[in-house]
């Protein structure tokens, strides 16, 4: 090979690195002006665990607005700017159009109209509550199944708009500008009140109106505290020991001093509303050195996982995998080897990346990969090019590449759209949290999904190329094998996981099997497989039916991932318009379509059926 | 012999296993419309299952093979299949373990279902409990007070319980006129015409009126059976009618044979020849959310046969195993005071166990065995510089 070609086949890899650096560089880089990349480090308890600041606010976005940009002129420009203004300028938040409104009944409800783009400020929603609050109640006393995509935007706006009002009363009050002096008043007018309640139970002479202007002030905080679901205060011990910011304002009556992470948001947010980024930044440090002494875990974690927003690491896989893709696929054509190696050496990079955000995840939840469906769908990628790695390793001819880099695309593609919902590090709910069967059941199971997956996808490259070129009987013979092979790793991983699942049923609900949907989803995986493999060993199909059956795989297989928990809302007509029922839908009809091109005779005479090709 | 070729053919497995995720599909989508309980009862132990291709509209539903059919003819295959090509051999030995591990399986889910009980067990924070009760069945109990605290209790299983059965109680019988499965009962001012008017001439059920419902098939709902009963002394007249029921709360009392007796219907109950005491239930949320965190509850069990009195901690993933019995924790009411375990009876569960294994440890052997042939076979082809 002339060093022309090596060097080529290193220069796209060399440039994925760069790439990378530089989206590590952006994270990283310390900002200037105002510090909301260390405001966003900072730790809260949401949804039930810690985080920090950066994710609450890019979760609340996705989920109300569908990504982490804001339009318009003189937007935030990150999620942790967002939130800070939302808490600290609500009046200039509520003007920001973030909410989304799709459907064209709610928005007759809302009375507004449909402009250039679909989203609406909390400002412009403001006076359709009153005839938005009689509709969500009415719905909200139905079952969530039957509702109509009418009614299911209705209960996702009312959601979102509860989201942003608790966001907005998470790390201040709105109304009250001067925080620190607000906050230190209250405590002044609280105790001296204190000692005149001591005097009025004495008997003695006392100054009702000192009670009676505290009492007022105590009311103001009871109120508030209703308002939001962030606990801002670290308190006691661990997640459960948090408290939220009216919360610790009262606990501070009895210490006579502010906590020191109240005090740290009130400057912050008096900082932030005069713009005076040298205060602003030294109350995040502050309090970040507070939090370096007394809790030291809750910021590290913050910290990490902060980085981990900022990286995106997914995202960066997902380019690298369309590189990946487009080299593979170049190189069939020219450049064979030049490019296949490069392709190769991309989809490690990318396998690379995709390994350190599987494992920061885990580390950062304590938790074995799969945990959720969000986690379900970058673990089935992973899976699936670990084995196609093999395949490539073994065949040497960048279908392994190729397969790899389209399965890895479109399931973190599917991750994304599944982040759209919330949290994706959630906590666990009482009956999983078991990391055993997590990391034994589940992690098992999935490697199935992706093993499946995958042979359905080597076949749809056989199938494709099929009418196009004549496919040479090498490259035949290795699709064979590849598919052959990986379906057999497929029965032995969904078989294993699926019975793991049942005696995990069997451990928690004294059932070993209970015919419920997502049980059955996964049986029909490993019969599936047993009848190509039964097929294959009778004779009943060849190469080209095993090809076929291998892609009917990927409709049994993504059957069983999504559609049994669709059961409920696919069935009836209503629910024929959810988006993910259709998305569903079609791609069933895809792989469909690609079974009966398969189905086609080549012409010319048949091959013989030999022992040879009976083994695969 | 055509039929033992056929009965070991590769090609039966084939169509029986297509026929199988057949079943398994329609039984998965079907449970939209009938319940979990149903579809098991309909489609997979059944020989024969009715596939409603589009429920509730005017089309006929088309047969296919329920489970048990199934079942019965993948075993058929297996065994034949391999007693027309057993040959012991480091090559087949693979294989034959394989099929083992799932004949053992499928023989486990017919003995689980033959010989498995579950049912369930509430129980107060602090009180006493000795028996569990079947959620699906209910039964007509008769109570003797015999002095000093004792009863003698008289349970009639529902199965028995038919338009005109009598049954003899020792100085009088009991008859019943009609029996309600599951039934709505409403309060006789409330009621419709579709209500059937009361005969009860004495308790609670003078004022009420019953119409018949179809059986439950929910998970999360019970059937209310009703009965209407009269008591009628021997050689004597008639004492009256009563309406029982599982929806009223406590038992009706009678006078007869000189004493005053009571009665009720209620879920079947099974006892147990130990007791179980809760002393603490308790069930955590994630700070902030009303997502649980965990559900534990502290018994004691009690058993004057062994003098067993010892405290275990019951929770998810942790069950506990006693007298044959397994105690799951499934649920909580009453504001987090009362504490429901699952009770489970499955002589065979270790079955799966086992075949797991062996299925696991035979493919994982066959398929080995297949990428050596494979990897040797490349070597011969394109051998290594």
């Amino acid at each position: 090979m002339s060093t022309l070609r090596k060097i080529t086949a290193w220069l796209i890899p060399a440039l994925c690195l760069l790439f990378i650096a530089s989206a590590v560089f952006n994270a990283t880089r310390p900002a200037t002006g105002l510090d909301f990349k260390n405001f966003g480090t900072l730790p809260v308890v949401s949804n039930g665990r810690v985080q920090p600041l950066d994710s609450l606010a890019r979760n609340a976005l996705l989920s109300i607005h569908g990504k982490q940009r804001i339009p318009g002129d003189g937007a935030p420009a990150t999620p942790a700017a967002w939130l800070a203004e939302l808490t600290f300028k609500p009046a200039l938040a509520d003007t920001r159009k973030i909410f989304l409104i799709h459907h064209d009944d709610l928005l007759g409800l809302t009375k507004l109209t449909r402009g250039e783009e679909k989203s609406y400020s909390y400002a412009q929603l403001l006076p359709a509550f009153p005839a938005l609050q009689p509709e969500a109640r009415r719905i909200g006393a139905t079952k969530s199944q039957t509702w109509s995509p009418y009614e299911n935007a209705l209960m996702l706006l009312t959601r979102n708009l509860t989201l942003y009002n608790q966001l907005k009363h998470a790390l201040a009050l709105p109304g009250q500008d001067q925080l620190e002096s607000e906050f230190n008043i209250f405590l002044t007018h609280v105790s001296e009140a204190l000692v005149e309640v001591g005097k009025q139970d004495r008997g003695g002479d006392f100054n009702q109106s000192a009670i009676d202007n505290a009492s007022s002030r105590m009311r103001t905080v009871a109120d508030w505290a209703p308002m939001t679901e962030v606990y801002t205060t670290p308190s006691g011990d661990g997640a459960d020991g948090w408290r939220k910011l009216p919360d610790s304002l009262i606990d501070s009556i009895d210490k006579r001093a502010l906590h020191p992470a109240t005090l740290a948001y009130a400057r912050i947010g008096d900082a932030y509303r005069t713009m005076d980024a040298t205060a602003f930044n030294s109350a995040i440090k502050d309090y970040r050195t507070w939090l370096r002494e007394n809790r030291s875990d809750h910021l590290k974690k913050a910290s990490a996982e902060t980085l981990f927003n900022g990286i995106a690491p997914f995202y960066l896989c997902m380019v690298l995998y369309v590189v990946a893709f487009l080299c593979a696929i170049v190189s069939w054509l020219w450049q064979g080897r030049t490019l296949r190696q490069a392709a190769f050496r991309v989809l490690l990079i990318g396998l690379t990346l995709h390994t350190i955000g599987l494992g920061t995840r885990m580390m950062l939840e304590g938790r074995p990969p799969v945990t959720n469906l969000y986690s379900s769908a970058i673990f089935i990628g992973w899976g699936a090019i670990i084995l196609s790695t093999v395949l490539e390793l073994f065949h040497r001819n960048a279908i392994g590449t190729a397969v790899a880099s389209v399965v890895g695309f479109a399931t973190l593609l599917i991750a994304h759209h599944l982040s759209l919902s919330g949290d994706t590090l959630e906590m666990m709910r009482a009956v999983l949290d078991t990391n055993f069967w997590l990391a034994t059941h589940v992690v098992v199971i999935t490697l199935g999904y992706s093993a499946t997956f995958l042979a359905g996808t080597i076949a749809i490259i056989y199938l494709l190329r099929r009418p196009f070129a004549h496919i040479p009987k090498s490259t035949a013979a290795s699709l064979r094998g590849m598919v052959y092979g990986v379906i057999c790793f497929a029965t032995l991983a969904s078989f294993v996981g699926t019975v793991l699942g049942g005696i995990w049923a069997d451990q928690s609900w004294g059932r070993f099997w209970g015919w419920d949907p997502k049980e059955n989803g996964a049986l029909l995986i490993v019969i599936w497989n047993a009848m190509i493999l039964h097929a294959r060993w009778g004779g009943m199909v060849r190469e080209r039916g095993m090809m076929v059956m291998a892609v009917f795989g990927n409709i049994v297989t993504s059957w069983s991932w999504f559609g049994t928990n669709m059961l409920g809302i696919g069935l009836h007509s209503y629910g024929f318009t959810d988006a993910a029922f259709l998305w569903l839908s079609a791609f069933m009809a895809s792989q469909l379509f690609i079974m009966t091109l398969g189905l086609i005779r080549e012409r010319g005479p048949k091959p013989p059926l030999n022992s040879l090709e009976l083994l695969g | 012999m055509p039929v033992f070729k056929l009965l070991s053919s590769l090609r039966l497995t084939v169509t029986l296993l297509g026929f199988a995720m057949v079943l398994i599909f329609v039984g998965t989508i079907t449970q939209v419309e009938l319940g979990i309980h149903e579809v098991q009862e309909k489609f997979f132990r059944s020989w024969l299952a009715w596939w409603d291709v589009m429920p509730g509209g005017k089309t006929f539903p088309i047969p296919i093979p329920g489970g048990t059919l199934l079942g019965i003819l993948l075993i058929a295959n297996l065994l034949a299949a391999h007693g027309a090509r057993f040959k012991l051999s480091w090559n087949k030995a693979g294989m034959i373990v394989i099929h083992s591990g799932i004949l053992l399986m499928l023989l486990g889910e017919i003995f689980s279902s033959l010989l498995g009980r579950e049912a369930q067990m509430a129980v107060n924070e602090g009180e006493i409990s000795n028996y569990s009760t079947f959620p699906r069945e209910t039964e007509l109990v008769v109570i003797r007070p015999d002095g000093d605290g004792l009863e003698t209790v008289t349970a009639i299983p529902q199965a028995r319980l038919i338009d005109g059965a009598q049954f003899p109680l020792g100085g009088f019988s009991l008859k019943i006129h009609s029996h309600y499965p599951n039934s709505e009962i409403l309060p006789q001012s409330e009621a419709g015409e579709t209500f059937d008017k009361t005969r009860a001439t004495d308790g609670f059920g003078k004022a009420y009126a019953v119409r018949r419902t179809p059986r439950e098939t929910a998970d999360d709902r019970r059937d209310l059976t009703s009965a209407f009963v009269e008591i009628i002394p021997d050689g004597g007249k008639s004492q009256g009618c009563w309406l029982l029921s599982n929806a009223f709360k406590g038992g009706q009392s009678f006078e007869a044979a000189g004493k005053t007796w009571r009665m009720s219907i209620r879920q079947r109950r099974l006892y147990h020849p130990f007791s179980i005491k809760l002393l603490d239930f308790s069930h955590d949320r994630y700070l902030g959310t009303n997502v649980p965190k965990n559900f534990s509850s502290k018994i004691k069990i009690l058993n004057p046969d062994t003098g067993e009195n010892r405290e275990d901690l019951i929770y998810m993933n942790h069950p506990l195993r006693y007298g044959g019995l397994t105690f799951y924790q499934a649920g909580f009411e009453n504001n987090d005071s009362t504490s429901i375990f699952q009770v489970v009876r499955n002589p065979v569960w270790t079955l799966p166990y086992i075949s797991c294994a062996m299925v696991g440890c035979g493919l994982l052997w066959v398929f080995s065995q297949h990428l050596i042939k494979a990897i040797s076979r490349r070597n011969k082809l394109h051998p290594a510089p």
